[in-house]
Formats: structure tokens, sequence, C-alpha cells
């Protein structure tokens, strides 16, 4: 069931090449936009089926693949990976919506997007080391192809740094989960026995120094983060919302499976440095924001302050700040998604990003006001207006990290609130005011192209209003990375009776807990 | 040897003054621009026929009403109008109220001042009297405000006025429309000889006012007051809303105290040949009414030309405002020529000296007007 989540991209990746060169653009995106629909009504399939109380892989498959090598098809499910799966593949949807209509080279091109895709799914469901390597680089090929090609003016230098440094990422990922894997004698790369292993801490956080330096360079973290304003800005607006709603999830989506998941006794060591990090990452990101003059520039260092409080919830390792850590992954993704799908269309319409020369353009009549209203929105959810996606994720990083790291949390609350000063600039600039003669002639905004925005908005309100539908698929599972459910109950039960208490989210207390217990 | 070449000192605007004199208008005479004026003038003239209706109602049959809920229903007031009213699928009023009370506020003319005149308080008196007949309550307060009711009835005689001006103004648009449609008019000089000769013909055609009050007819304006078309309305209304307009835009705020608005009236360049037509469609910005009750009325000629533009008729109110800038500098050139003190295509030196001087003077007022932006 979940090999149809990477396989059916990969089947469509090499359908698209093999279709007729003649067959001009428009025709090629609406076959592979029907290929896109697949794994996504697949997924709300899965969705359906999936029981989110238990905290166990379901869907599970396995293939036996080299067994000298300890590399298997081990693919699962659980309440970690599936929000993620779902943001996979309905951007890959939008993303593909989104994409250019007379796009040259058709058939490269949304056979590549097809692959990042594939690679993404693929990452996620992994439950084996080594494959999920395998598709963690994976994407990094098709991805380098759709900048270097499809992209800006500086398209070739993007497109290197990206792959720099994501190969770098790649080498020092791969040293730690082959460190892991050594020096704890497993014979293979499944998760779930490293799960119990049983390393000396000093070997333990040499193997997730190592890894957190390579997920660092993916999310990206400061100073690791110079290669994403880069790409995102040389890339073309559907891979920008490939690149933020999905591939720097992988790095987030890391260090929850990975660095908390198999290394949490090095990580409660490394915890308060990582939210000093995060800290820093988030006012660097806000600040660097706020003198941005490009529009993409200001959402991809506003990425870079908001994927650093997925680092802060992480680093808090309480069930409440994991479960936030999730739910900010999901938020980045649809708020990154909708801001990159409009920053797309005013560059469409106005050809210009420029926010020194963009004005008015919520003209009622000769602007974009449709699109003007929906980046407000946009804004507001990434500010965290109550209401919205981005409210509920900033408030569970904050409620779930503050009793733990106070001060750290403290600073990334001023990076939220320097989130107004840096996007309410923007909008000021770009869409208030008179509408500038030169744009008073732009074409108009067609409802085909509001429709991703409007069903990324409407997400962001439906979670927001609702964040039971997406907490209730990962509470368990990011709970379980740190408790063992049989403690769960217990846990849950005094976190009702004593909320806020700071001992009940300190790893060392949970564990006396379960000495006790035990 | 003395030189007979006159020393002229060039007007930045000496294109249009040259134009004016060689019997041209302000607006460029091009196949685009007499579709764009004639068409725009059919559906204002229909939409000022509806505003002409309601302000002369109002001044007769709600005057001094202190609460007019249906002022807009001109007497008909049922369910179906009034939910018409409310899903906005109506003409607004508003636009008309707002241009009468620029044109009181503003002044000037005849008019403003024949209701300065003690005649005129006399009869105001009389008819704010019968008005209240009875009423002790609202004597009383007349009696302790002398000039609340009296500022209201004077308020009825711009009501009044106005809706004359308009009613005269409606029908050369409309006529202006059938000729042009009959192939008699096909360029922009004609249209302007047709406004002019249109103010030309009702240029003393009295403006009077009267109510009727328990079956009697009180006069406000009389006939013997002398007030007249043109000099005591039409001019005060070219005045207040074509040129001084009020600084209320709606996208611009302006601090008096700062002094961003002129402090005196006779200053003020908000009116209509000086407005934006680009934030049409925002909040608070009054000609957007107007924009939307000629876009019921677009002639299919028009409306095509608008269709063949980038944005179809997405942007219409814009469009319309560009275009109802355009015949707005026509109906200013028939007012130009109209009041010129010589024939502007004269030959005598004297007389074009004196017209010369009269028309730098219009064009000192247009240098920050849309005129070039029109003409490009």
């Amino acid at each position: 069931m979940l090999s149809a989540l990477i396989w059916i991209p990969i089947a469509g990746a090499i359908l698209m090449g093999l279709l007729p060169a003649s067959w001009e653009s428009r025709r090629c995106r609406k076959i592979a936009l029907a290929i896109a629909f697949i794994p996504f009504i697949w997924t709300l399939w899965l969705g359906i089926q999936f029981n989110t109380l238990q905290t166990h892989l379901q869907f599970v498959e396995y293939i036996h693949w080299i067994d000298w090598l300890g590399l298997n098809y081990h693919l699962g499910v659980d309440g970690l990976s599936f929000p993620l799966i779902f943001l996979n593949s309905f951007l890959t949807v939008i993303a593909i919506w989104i994409s250019d209509r007379s796009k040259e080279r058709p058939r490269f091109y949304y056979s590549m997007i097809l692959l990042l895709s594939a690679g993404a799914a693929g990452a996620f469901l992994a439950q084996d080391l080594l494959l999920f390597f395998l598709f963690y680089e994976l994407e990094i090929i098709p991805l380098y192809f759709l900048i270097a090609i499809w992209g800006g003016e500086r398209r070739g230098y993007a497109a290197m740094k990206f792959l720099i440094y994501t190969a770098l990422s790649g080498i020092l990922v791969l040293a730690s989960f082959l460190g892991l894997v050594w020096f704890s004698g497993a014979t293979t790369f499944d998760y779930e026995p490293l799960r119990n292993q049983n390393l000396p801490i000093e070997l333990q956080l040499a193997l997730l120094g190592m890894l957190l330096v390579g997920l660092f360079i993916k999310i990206p973290i400061f100073p690791f983060h110079t290669w994403l304003p880069d790409a995102h800005v040389e890339a073309s607006t559907p891979i920008s919302v490939l690149l933020a709603g999905v591939l720097l999830k992988l790095g987030t989506y890391g260090l929850l499976r990975f660095g908390v998941g198999f290394f949490l006794d090095a990580w409660v060591i490394l915890a308060p440095w990582l939210a000093i990090l995060a800290a820093i990452s988030a006012l660097y990101g806000a600040f660097t924001a706020i003198a941005q003059t490009d529009m993409k520039k200001v959402v991809a260092y506003s990425s870079i302050a908001h994927m650093a409080y997925i680092l802060l919830a992480a680093a808090a390792t309480t069930p409440l700040s994991l479960m936030a850590a999730e739910f900010q992954m999901v938020s980045h993704g649809l708020i990154s998604a909708l801001l990159f799908t409009l920053v797309g269309v005013v560059y469409k319409k106005t050809g210009t990003r420029d926010v020194k020369v963009l004005r008015g353009l919520l003209n009622p009549e000769r602007g974009l006001p449709l699109t003007g209203s929906l980046m407000i929105l946009g804004v507001m959810a990434s500010a965290g207006i109550p209401g919205m996606v981005g409210f509920i994720a900033e408030f569970l990083v904050f409620r779930g990290a503050f009793p733990i790291f106070t001060i750290p949390t403290v600073l990334c609350i001023i990076g939220t609130g320097l989130t107004a000063v840096y996007f309410l600039l923007m909008i000021n600039r770009v869409f208030f005011g008179r509408l500038s003669e030169q744009f008073s002639q732009i074409p108009p905004v067609a409802f085909r192209e509001h429709l991703p925005s409007l069903a990324l908005t409407a997400l962001i309100f439906i979670f927001g209003i609702q964040p039971a539908w997406v907490v209730r698929w990962s509470e368990a599972q990011t709970t379980a990375l740190i408790i063992s459910p049989a403690l769960q109950s217990t846990i849950i039960i005094e976190q009702k009776e004593a909320t806020g208490n700071r001992q009940l989210g300190n790893k060392q207390a949970i564990k006396q807990q379960a000495t006790d217990i035990s | 040897m003395v030189s007979t070449k006159r020393k002229s000192t060039q007007h930045p605007l000496e294109e249009y003054i040259q134009r004016l004199e060689t019997g041209k208008a302000l607006l460029k005479d091009t196949p685009e621009n007499i579709v764009e004026v004639v068409g725009i003038l059919k559906s204002y003239g229909v939409v000022l026929d509806a505003y002409s209706r309601n302000l002369i109602y109002i001044s007769e049959k709600q005057f001094l009403v202190l609460f007019p809920f249906f002022k807009y229903f001109n007497g008909e007031v049922n369910p179906q109008k009034l939910l018409r009213y409310w899903w906005h699928d109506r003409i607004n009023y508003e636009y008309a109220e707002y241009c009468m009370k620029a044109m009181f506020w503003h002044g000037g003319g005849g008019l403003d001042k024949y209701l300065d005149t003690d005649e005129f308080k006399e009869l105001a008196d009389r008819a704010i009297r019968a008005r209240w007949k009875g009423n002790f309550i609202m004597l009383g307060l007349h009696k302790a405000f002398p000039e609340f009711l009296l500022e209201h009835t004077r308020q009825m005689s711009y009501y009044s006025g106005l809706g004359q001006f308009w009613r005269v103004m409606a029908d050369i648009f409309l006529s202006l429309s059938d000729r042009y449609d009959r192939g008699e008019i096909q360029s922009i000089p004609q249209v302007v000889q047709h406004i002019l000769d249109g103010l030309v013909t009702d240029a003393a055609k009295p403006i009077t006012y009267s109510v009727k009050l328990a079956g009697k007819v009180y006069d406000l304006l009389p006939k013997s007051a002398g007030l007249t078309f043109l000099m005591d309305t039409g001019v005060p209304y070219v005045e207040a809303i074509f040129f001084r307009g009020t600084p209320f835009l709606g996208t611009v705020s302006y601090n008096a105290q700062e002094y961003q608005i002129p402090f005196d009236q006779a200053m003020f360049n908000y009116g209509a040949l000086y407005a934006d037509p680009l934030p049409i469609g925002g909040s608070g910005i009054p000609p957007t009414l107007l924009m939307q009750d000629m876009r019921h009325y677009l002639p299919d000629y028009l409306r095509k030309v608008y269709q063949s533009k980038i944005r179809k008729e997405d942007d219409v109110r814009v469009q319309i405002c560009q275009s109802f800038q355009k015949s707005m500098f026509c109906v200013t050139t028939a007012t130009i020529q109209g009041l010129a003190p010589h024939p502007l295509d004269t030959k005598d030196p004297e007389e074009k000296d004196v017209n010369r001087a009269y028309l730098k003077g219009w064009m000192n007022r247009f240098l920050t007007s849309r005129l070039l932006e029109v003409n490009r």
C-alpha cells in the first residue's frame, strides 16, 4: 500500500519521459497533475484507515533486499510521518498545478517533480536507515536539475551551492548512520532495534553531532543556511513551494526520528545548546528578513526563523513540545507554500519581486486584490494570529518549550514578534498605497491561478480552528518517542493534574518515574 | 524699427491654449476618444436623469423631514424596492447628495448669494412656519435656534438647484447620444459644440424652487430672484465639482494642521478633472459610486472598447472614470468657450490678447489636472 506513494510517482516520472516530444507543455502538465493526484487520493485513503491511537508502525511492508549489507525494503507509517506524507502529496499537486503552462522541456520538468515527490515520500516512509538515506539523497538530484534548468539568472550558482551543501549533509548523515549500526553491533539498518542501542554517551554525542550538522544544513539552521536563500530566489515558484513545504521537513523529521528517537541520552545533554542555537537562528532569520527587498528572500529568511522553532520544540523534549514540533512542521509547510505561491503570482503578473518597486497591489480594480488579501492572511498566519494554524503551532512550541528553556523560548517569542515586523513592512510596501503607474496594466489573475492559494488558506484556517485534526495523528507517536507506551496513560493523567510542571517535561525526571514504576 | 511681434511667455500648457484658439477641444480628437466620450455621456445622462429626479423629489417632498429614511425611494416604498435597495441593486443617490453638498460648501454664483439675502430668509421663515404649523416644540426650537432650519432650507434649495441643472444636462447628453447614433456626431469638436449649444440654449432658463405645504405653495427661489441655469448653477457646479471638490479621497489622509490642505477653499484642486482614476473602487472614494451607477447603462459599443483592454471589464470602473474624465474635459472646453470674453478664434489682436489672458487663467488651473494624462 505504502509503496504506491513511492512507485506511482516514479512510474509517472518514467511515463512523462516517454511521452512524445511533440506534446505541448499544457498537455504534459495535465498528465503530471493526474499522476500526482493518485498518491494524494491514496494518502487520504490511508488517512481514513490509519489508527491514530496506535504508536506502532502501520501498513508495514517488508522485503528482504540486500541481506549481507543489512539493507531491507522496509516501509511503514506512524504518527510522525503521516502528516508529512500528506503534506508531500498535497504540495506536489499544488506545485504541478501552479507550474507554468508553457514550461520549456515539460516532460523532463514534470518527471523531476514526480521523482522529487517520490524521494520525499520514500524518506518519510522508510524504516531502514540506508533506505532513508537512499531517498534522502535521491531527492537531491531532481531538485538540482529543477533549480539548474528552470531557475532564475543565477540558477547555476544556486543549484551548485545547493548540491554541495546537501551532499555534505548526506555524507554526515550517512556517517552517523553507519557509525550507529557498526558500533551498536546491529545486523540491519532497521529503525526499531537501533532505538534500544546502548552506546557510550561520548560515542552517542559524536554520532549525534555529525547527524545534527547534516540535518542543520538541510533544515537549515544558522549558520548552515546560506544555500537556502539562493536556492529559493533562483528556483521557480513550484520548486520553492516543494522546497519549503516538504524538503526542509526531511531535516526536522530527522531530528525527531533519529536525533530524539535514537540518541535520546546524548540529545538531552545537547538540548540546551540546541535551544540556544534555535533562538539564534530564529532571531537571525527574522532580523535578516527585515533587511530584504526581494519578497522571496523575505519568505525564505522567514522560513529559517520558523524552522528554528521546530528545533526549539525538539530540544525541549517533552511530549507537548515534540507534538508542537510536528505541528509546526505541518503549519510551516502550509504557510510557506501559500506565501511562496502568492509571491509567485505577484512575480508572474508584475515581473518583479522587488519591494522597492512594487506598490499598491491591493488596488481593487487594477491590482491583485485577492492575491493581496490572501497574502495578508498568510502573513497573519505566519505571525501567529489566532484562528490560523500558525498560532496553534507557535503556541504549542512556546508552551512546550518555555518550562524547559525559558530564555531561548522568550527569544524565539521575540522572533515571532519580528515576523509581524518584516512581513508588515513587505505588505505595506507592496500592497498598500497608490498602485504604481507601471503596474496599472497588469493582467488579471484567473480563478484557477488562485485555486491552490485558496486551498492552502482553507487548510490554514481549518487546522487553526480545529487543531485536533492534526494533533490526533501525531500525539501518540511523539509521546512514544520519549515515553514507553505503558507509561503514557500515567503521564497523561499527571499532565492533566499538573500542566506546566517543569519536571514533567524533563526527560530525566520521566526516566526516574519509569524506574520507580518498574 | 519697433518690432510688432508680440512678446509672449510660453505657458507650460501653451499647446492647449493654441488648441482652444484654433477651435479644437482640450481632448484630442481620436476615433477611440469619440466612442468613449459619447458612450460615457450616454450612461452619464441616464444616471443624471435619475439623480436629478431624486434631488427634485427630496427638495419638494422631503422638505424639512428631519429623518428622511426613504428619501431615495422617490415616494415609492414597497418590500420589493426595499429588498433591491438592501441588495444594493440601485442607483447610488448618495453621490448626487455628495455633489450637492460640495456645491453648497463651496458656494459661488447667484444662488449662493441669494440664499444669504433677507428676502430668502423671509421666504424660508414662512415656509418653515408653515411646515411646523401647530408643532410648538419645533417652532420653539426654530425661535431659539433660527439658523438651524434656515440652513436646512438653504440646503433644500441646493437640492433643487442641482436637480434642475442636471435635468438640463441629462437631456443634453442623451440628445448627444441620439445624434451620434444617427451619425451626426463624428468628432470631439462636434461633441463640444453640441454641449455648448445646449448650455447656451438653456443659459437663461430660470432656476426656481417652491414647496407645497398644506395645499399652499411657498416660493423659496422665486422667478423674480433672477436666478438662471448657466451662471447661477452651471458655473458654480463646474467650479465646485470639476475643480475644487473635497479633500476626502479615501486613500489619502490629509492633515489640515500641517497645511496639507490649502487654507483657501478657492485653491482646492480635488475635483473631477484632478481625480486619480486608479484608486476607484476603494472605500471612501465618492466617484466610485458614480462609476458604479454608470456601469449599468454603458452602450454596447463602449462595452466592446472596455472588453478589448487587458482586464476586459474587471477594471471597468477605472476605465469608466478615465472615459468620464475625458468627457468632463469636453464639458469644460464648452464652458471655456461659452464664458470666453470674445470668440476664441477671433482675429482681432486686442481681443486675442484678452482671450489669451483668459485662457492662461484656465490653464494655470489645469497645471496639476489630468489634462496631460487623458491626452497621453
